[in-house]
């Protein structure tokens, strides 16, 4: 055992001069950060403003008693993404395994102090689990998937709306953002990718020329301007902040979404257009069940990517006033009984969002190489 | 009537059918066409028409003559673009007096400020973060990967907030400020050493300057290599030279009560926008730089290795001229984002671009116009990075290997 780990330090952490010198200097002195650190977290850092302040991070100004709105809008969120999950990942016995000591030790810590909360989490996590399990188990549900994913959609949206929309905010507001985002620039984006491909170089330049603006202008931009505009446009609807800050999203990102599913589109080997033309297929039955499954298949790990980066954009919504989880914790941090607590509310801010972006980049990763294996 | 008849008159009547089909298809073709350009000019004019309109029933006119008047508010920091009455455009401080056009300019200026600086720092601390995946070393490996981990699964908004309100805020204030190496440290900004100009109008020091210019246009333009090499000589030796006998002395900042004296400095607010896109497209150009490694074929170490090259010559001479050939691309695509990431300095207080056009729009109303000359600004920057890399691309692909 020591012998290995002295050989496996003599390759590598003292390989030759340079790699001695560097080890010598870097761990020492990242030890040292890492103790200062850790002595930080334990004895100097008062933590209880986190649970004290948890309701305004994790749902804003949401108001109290309708907490429960937003637990529905949780789990249907939970149960669609486990269901998305489920179509990639077979679920299998070990994972439940997993799953049940994940529930249990979500009861042991939190059940104490809030019982509620931790049971409600506590079935959040079941309901994802078993969302997973039963797209995964029983294939003929993926079918319903898409429909399902707008039903979803319009179902968190009548939940949510009764106490306001300009009342959402936390990490619900970014998560929904996300969600909807990302859900609705799907089809937008793909209609502009066949458009930047289309027979017509009129609709070929139009296409061209939104995708090109967009991904030249700073989204901030974008969603300001949205913001501004449509009052002026629609003064007749009074659309809500949140509903303008996701038109705004989803314009701006319906542009990358096109440029990834273009990507896609250039995969597709010709040969299976013309194949499927000499069979006498319509224009539209080619795209739409030769070419366009084949392009999303090599555009899903992007678009995922895509997700990660509309999340990580989230906090931007701030321009148009809106209370997103960066912004709860600042507004935290604001009270100046709270003012010196900047770095523990940071600490959690850039912990959560680290986990959900990794937990996004992990599922990128895996559907890669998940759908790179059918590939020959 | 033969058969051969027959077949000849089925021929003229497929040849006519065709043509038919043919001038329908193209008739059918240039409708579509028509179609999709009428229907978007109709979208475009009934949009302008709404917008109009609604800008009617707040009062206000849609005109571009406002960006004549008096500003009428003053910027932290800023430079702008003065007509001095005769030939030249001067660059001087922006005040309240000046016009909103000037405003924009001064915008202009911040945002090519951060962004050139930027892109030259990220791209520096970039290649170092992916090559130092390559190490032999477990350390440096390990570390930049989590650091690149890190920074690219958590938003830049929050790094930016970060560095401002968590770091530079909590720097000394300036009366107590840290100084390294002669440079100031402090709540109040960053002070560099700056290099300052003592040859006053003598010949020697003059030919000495134009001689550094010349060596710096030769050493980027250039075809030959023993010119470059001449002129990246005379770079190093020149510029030493001019420092040794006084020519060009180096200004120290001196930090005093209130504010630092002499030397160049860098506001607080410029520091974190700086340092947090700086810090983020690092990362994403390290992910480049990793990428483009692995994507090189496993056959070029194995055949460096038969070849008896050490690792340090396999890295130095096969593997990255091949990688900087192929991520330049990349490389614009990244430089264009960090550019529009700019804008985010509207959260810290730096007066770029996007943040006095918030200014002026919350000032005289005029946000719709406004937007307008905010995206075409932003349209030229991203075009003018997109050239010039495509530029040094050419540059780099033609010359064959770096």
């Amino acid at each position: 055992m020591i012998a290995r780990f002295l050989k496996w330090s003599r390759h590598n952490l003292f390989g030759k001069p340079f790699d001695i010198l560097l080890s010598l200097t870097v761990i020492p002195g990242f030890l040292w950060l890492a103790y200062q650190v850790a002595a930080w977290t334990v004895t100097t850092a008062r933590w209880e403003i986190i649970p004290e302040s948890l309701r305004i991070l994790m749902i804003g100004i949401f108001p109290a008693e309708q907490a429960w709105r937003a637990w529905v809008a949780i789990m249907i969120i939970a149960a669609l993404l486990g269901a998305a999950l489920g179509c990639v990942f077979a679920f299998r016995k070990r994972h439940a395994a997993g799953l049940l000591l994940v529930l249990a030790a979500v009861i042991a810590l939190t059940g104490s102090k809030d019982l509620t909360n931790a049971l409600l989490t506590a079935s959040t996590i079941a309901i994802f689990a078993s969302g997973c399990a039963a797209i995964s188990l029983i294939p003929l549900l993926r079918r319903a998937l898409l429909p399902a994913g707008f039903i979803a959609l319009i179902a968190i949206f009548a939940v949510m709306s009764p106490p306001g929309a300009g009342l959402w905010g936390g990490l619900l507001l970014s998560i929904l953002l996300t969600l909807v985002t990302s859900i609705v620039s799907l089809p937008v984006g793909i209609l502009l990718a066949f458009g930047r491909r289309s027979r017509f170089s009129s609709m070929r330049w139009i296409c061209m020329g939104y995708i090109e603006v967009m991904r030249s202008v700073p989204l901030i931009m974008v969603v300001y301007w949205i913001w501004i505009l449509m009052p002026v446009l629609a003064p007749q609807f009074g659309l809500a902040d949140v509903v303008r800050g996701m038109i705004g999203f989803t314009l701006f990102y319906s542009a990358y979404v096109a440029e990834y599913v273009r990507s896609g589109l250039q995969a597709v080997p010709r040969e299976q257009t013309e194949a499927a033309r000499s069979l006498g297929m319509s224009e539209f039955d080619i795209n739409r069940s030769i070419v366009l499954p084949q392009a999303l298949r090599v555009a899903v790990p992007p678009l995922v990517g895509n997700v990660l980066d509309i999340f990580n954009t989230a906090p931007l919504v701030f321009i148009i006033g809106l209370t997103d989880f960066l912004r709860a914790g600042q507004m935290i941090l604001a009270n100046p009984q709270y003012g010196d607590r900047t770095y523990e509310v940071y600490a959690f801010l850039f912990l959560t969002y680290f986990l959900v972006g990794s937990l996004i980049t992990f599922v990128a990763r895996r559907l890669e190489t998940h759908l790179a294996r059918g590939n020959r | 009537m033969n058969v051969h008849h027959a077949k000849a008159a089925e021929h003229a009547v497929d040849d006519d059918l065709l043509s038919a089909r043919r001038r329908r298809n193209r008739i059918r073709y240039g409708a579509t066409q028509f179609a999709v350009i009428a229907a978007a000019i109709t979208l475009v004019v009934l949009f302008a028409l709404a917008v109009k309109e609604g800008l009617a029933r707040h009062g206000i006119r849609f005109s571009f003559s406002f960006l004549w008047d008096a500003a009428g508010f003053d910027l932290s920091e800023g430079k702008t673009f003065v007509f001095d009455g005769t030939f030249w455009l001067a660059f001087t401080e922006f005040t309240s007096e000046r016009s909103i056009a000037q405003a924009f300019a001064a915008g202009i200026v911040n945002t090519t400020k951060v962004a050139v600086l930027a892109i030259v720092l990220s791209t520096m601390l970039g290649v170092l973060l992916g090559v130092s995946r390559l190490s032999t070393n477990w350390v440096a490996r390990s570390l930049s990967f989590w650091c690149v981990e890190f920074v690219r699964n958590t938003p830049l908004l929050i790094q930016l907030v970060f560095w401002y309100f968590a770091v530079i805020l909590h720097f000394p204030p300036i009366a107590a400020a840290a100084e390294f190496y002669g440079v100031v440290i402090s709540q109040q900004g960053l002070f560099f050493p700056a290099l300052v100009w003592k040859g006053e109008g003598s010949p020697v020091a003059i030919a000495m300057a134009t001689a550094c210019w010349v060596a710096i246009l030769g050493l980027v333009f250039d075809k030959h290599r023993l010119v470059r090499r001449v002129c990246m000589g005379a770079i190093v030796v020149l510029p030493c030279l001019m420092l040794l006998t006084g020519i060009v002395e180096l200004d120290f900042p001196v930090a005093s009560k209130f504010r630092a004296k002499g030397g160049t400095g860098m506001s607080p607010e410029m520091a974190a926008l700086l340092l947090a896109i700086v810090v983020n497209s690092a990362s994403y150009i390290a992910e480049i730089v990793r990428g483009a490694i692995d994507a090189l074929p496993k056959g070029q170490w194995e055949a460096a290795a038969s070849l008896g090259l050490s690792r340090r010559d396999t890295v130095h001479d096969i593997i990255l001229p091949q990688v900087f050939r192929v991520v330049l691309p990349s490389f614009g695509n990244q430089y264009i984002s960090l550019t529009k990431n700019t804008a985010l300095g509207i959260a810290v207080g730096y007066p770029e671009l996007f943040n006095i056009y918030g200014t002026i729009a919350n000032q005289t109303g005029h946000s719709l116009e406004g937007i307008l000359i905010v995206m075409a600004s932003y349209l030229i920057l991203s075009w003018a990075i997109s050239a010039t890399v495509a530029w040094a691309d050419r540059r780099l692909s033609k010359r064959g290997a770096m």
